[in-house]
């Protein structure tokens, strides 16, 4: 089974939604693995098999108890300014840009291989799902959920105002074929008392349908690797700290407030 | 205009906090001055740390007053009437018309403050600044579609309501979902409040406007509210309400020399660094204590809750690092830092935080400070740099006073202010800006390496602050539809 996570931005918190849901799922005993289709990073990982993925899916691995494969992102896309593009399919540099319809085949392959060996795959799309004006190309979010009939979560981060909104806006853009896929949202970096939000979540369900699977309240001092940060961070007194066991620290202390705070069975039951 | 010489209010959305709106509406008065309009800006409530007393001593955001330069116009108590300061994750001191109001929770604001006071004190002010001037040029705060309390959100359309803005709603481009956003933003509203919204702007685009052209036409088929602008990414020295050190940013410049700005927790008038950027150094933000390795300065900014922020410090360990560190390198505390460089601090009411009465300082100016009255300084002044008999100018916001017993640093008006140690290495002041007029900055650069400021005299901070203005509102308005501008919001109707 597959469940997709969506966020309404980039930095909405997908990416540390989907760690969490593999380290919680992992620690029930299921077997589960990450799987970004196509990921727009810097900030690449490399494998035992010398593949480059996404650091992102590497931490959501870890937060399953595994070693990162090259399955897990098979399509890595690196910026290298003036817009231009290095692509990354299977973890190796691939000249020149391959067409988006073999990128989504690729991504499908990958996917069912993962899908064929795990129980479950917890799905992360890139940015938002809602750019109208790329929407025909799009592999990570709508591409996958189309290809691959899998139910989703909306994660929006309510740290810069207007999450409502853009919950809602999303919901909107989804295109009418999906949109039924959308089954709830999770709120995400919330400082302060929950209940101030409880009219508005209600509003927001009955105008979409979707569920709130709960608030996840602002965690301090949590050292994980952001996609577009170092995954090694560099000290001022000139040493480099291998700091993976502080992201295992940081991950279990997130899942203990997630499953404090997240309506884990609704989610267990979409899987 | 018509008969009434009422004038007329517009007002700058954003779909988010940081959307561009502050910048948006600082570029909308500059424009609007420069066709020979009275214009004034307003923002009925702003949350922020970053306040400035106005000439008369009222207490307004920092981003109001650099509006009015952009505008034209003598800041007053009325372009920001509501001024909520965090003292924590949820109390606020809550200052109206520019002075102290009182202390709220987030509770007790929306069940007491907003419907007991806030709706006549917007009210009154903006409705003395359409008296006065052709546009009242407003901007809201965070979301105006915050369902869950749209009714008291009295920033955004409670606001436009009483003024009876035409409103133009912005969005950032620069994270994705800015389509949803903007939708999202719309789609929430009554239609009553859905209706002035006249004009869409997408903000800070890098890359083509065609690559989003698509989409926003798109949005406009749905909505029919039509697209104003579509601005690039301007990058610019303005001085930020939302510090770039709360964005993850580690260090701003590439400087020969490393100043490090202690990022306290509730860090307040942090354009007090500004100036430092256009020197020849790099400026830290430091939140642990190895980040102060070879760091050839250290600047003690000011906060709104110096006990507590003393607490972190220690907890941090970056205490130690400084005290390691004084007497090798230059210190400077403004205002809450200075408190944090003296000996002792007496709160006895527990006006900072309940549970602490009194603390020691890091100990290093002989200086103690003492809360013991709701008196709140809040002025601007002019003060000699006793040293070498320089001008400065800066402005104080303080609750607390300190009692002096080491050497001063500054004379205003034949009074004592700040403090400096024996060994010309610490130096404290409660005067913000005292970085802007090249004089003290240049001294303390100098401390750090003889030669390192800068020696050009016009240096000076604020002329910087009013060409910004000007460049970057002749960009915005190059972005914008100024046929559709005058269209929807200058012609009679």
């Amino acid at each position: 089974m597959a469940l997709m996570i969506w966020g309404t931005s980039s930095n909405a918190g997908k990416t540390i939604v989907c760690s969490i849901l593999c380290r919680h799922l992992h620690r029930i005993g299921i077997d589960v693995v990450p799987f970004k289709g196509s990921n727009l990073s810097l900030n690449s990982y490399v494998t035992d098999s010398g593949a480059e993925i996404g650091m992102g899916q590497a931490l959501q691995s870890w937060a399953c108890g595994k070693e990162p494969v090259a399955e897990m992102n098979p399509i890595l896309i690196k910026p290298e300014g003036n817009g231009k593009m290095q692509y990354v399919i299977d973890g190796r540099v691939h000249t020149p840009k391959p067409e988006r319809s073999d990128m989504l085949v690729h991504a499908c392959d990958a996917f069912d291989s993962l899908s064929a060996g795990h129980e479950v795959v917890i799905c992360e799309g890139s940015g938002s799902p809602s750019e109208i004006n790329l929407m025909e190309g799009d592999i990570a979010n709508i591409g996958m959920v189309r290809e691959r009939s899998m139910d989703v979560i909306l994660v929006g981060d309510i740290e810069r105002g207007g999450m409502f909104a853009a919950i809602y806006g999303t919901w909107l853009l989804t295109p009418a074929d999906i949109r039924s896929r959308l089954k709830g949202f999770i709120i995400n970096r919330f400082r302060g008392d929950v209940s101030i939000l409880d009219s508005g979540i209600r509003e927001l369900e009955n105008r979409t349908g979707m569920r709130c699977l709960g608030v996840m309240p602002y965690v301090r001092d949590i050292i994980l690797p952001e996609e577009d940060s170092v995954s090694i961070r560099k000290r001022y007194d000139g040493t480099f700290e291998d700091i993976r066991a502080r992201y295992n620290e940081s991950l279990d202390r997130l899942t203990d407030v997630a499953e404090a705070n997240l309506d884990f069975a609704y989610l267990e039951s979409l899987i | 205009m018509s008969d009434s010489k009422r004038g007329k209010a517009l007002m700058v959305l954003g779909t988010t906090s940081d959307a561009g709106k502050s910048v948006t509406n600082m570029a909308i008065c500059r424009i609007l001055s420069n066709m020979g309009y009275r214009v004034c800006p307003f923002k009925s409530q702003n949350m922020s740390l970053n306040a400035k007393p106005t000439s008369h001593g009222h207490e307004i955001s920092m981003i109001q007053e650099l509006q009015c330069i952009a505008a034209r116009v003598e800041p007053s108590f009325r372009v920001n009437p509501i001024l909520l300061k965090p003292t924590s994750d949820m109390k606020s001191q809550v200052v109206v018309e520019g002075k102290v109001f009182g202390t709220y929770d987030v509770g007790s604001y929306y069940s007491d403050f907003i419907p007991n006071h806030s709706f006549d004190i917007v009210r009154d002010n903006i409705g003395a600044l359409l008296e006065q001037y052709d546009f009242v040029v407003m901007e809201g705060a965070g979301s105006p579609a915050e369902i869950n309390i749209y009714e008291k959100d009295i920033a955004n359309m409670r606001a436009a309501e009483v003024a009876d803005a035409d409103c133009i709603l912005v969005t950032n481009v620069e994270w994705g979902g800015a389509f949803a956003y903007l939708l999202g933003t719309i789609m929430l509203m009554p239609e009553s409040d859905r209706s002035r919204i006249k004009a869409v702007i997408y903000n800070n685009l890098r890359g083509s406007p065609e690559s989003i052209r698509s989409g926003a036409e798109e949005i406009q088929r749905i909505t029919g509210i039509p697209v104003l602008g579509i601005v690039p990414h301007i990058p610019n020295r303005l001085p930020k309400e939302d510090s770039e050190c709360f964005r993850g940013v580690k260090e701003i410049g590439e400087g020969s020399a490393v100043i490090g700005v202690i990022k306290v927790p509730r860090i307040s008038n942090f354009t007090d660094i500004d100036p430092l950027y256009g020197e020849d150094v790099t400026v830290r933000f430091v939140t642990e204590p190895d980040e102060l390795n070879g760091c050839d300065a250290i600047v003690l900014p000011g906060t709104k809750n110096t006990l507590s922020d003393i607490q972190w410090m220690r907890s941090t360990r970056i205490a130690d690092r400084v005290l390691e560190l004084a007497g090798k390198v230059p210190i400077l505390g403004i205002c809450g830092g200075y408190q944090m460089l003296g000996k002792r601090l007496f709160d006895p009411h527990g006006m900072e935080d309940p549970s602490i009465k009194e603390m020691d300082g890091l100990g290093l100016l002989d200086v103690d400070t003492y809360w013991d009255s709701d008196e709140k300084v809040t002025t601007r002044n002019a003060a000699t740099f006793i040293r070498t008999g320089e001008k400065v100018k800066g402005y104080q916001i303080h609750m607390a006073q300190s009692n002096v017993r080491g050497r001063p640093l500054f004379d205003i008006d034949g009074e004592d202010e700040g403090c400096c140690d024996d060994d010309n290495m610490i130096y404290g002041t409660y005067l913000h800006g005292v970085l802007e007029a090249p004089t003290f900055r240049k001294f303390f650069l100098n401390l750090i390496r003889p030669g390192l400021a800068k020696e050009s005299l016009e240096s000076d901070y604020s002329l910087n602050v009013e060409l910004e203005v000007a460049r970057v509102s002749a960009k915005i308005k190059d972005s914008l539809d100024m046929d559709l501008f005058s269209k929807l919001f200058l012609e009679v109707e």
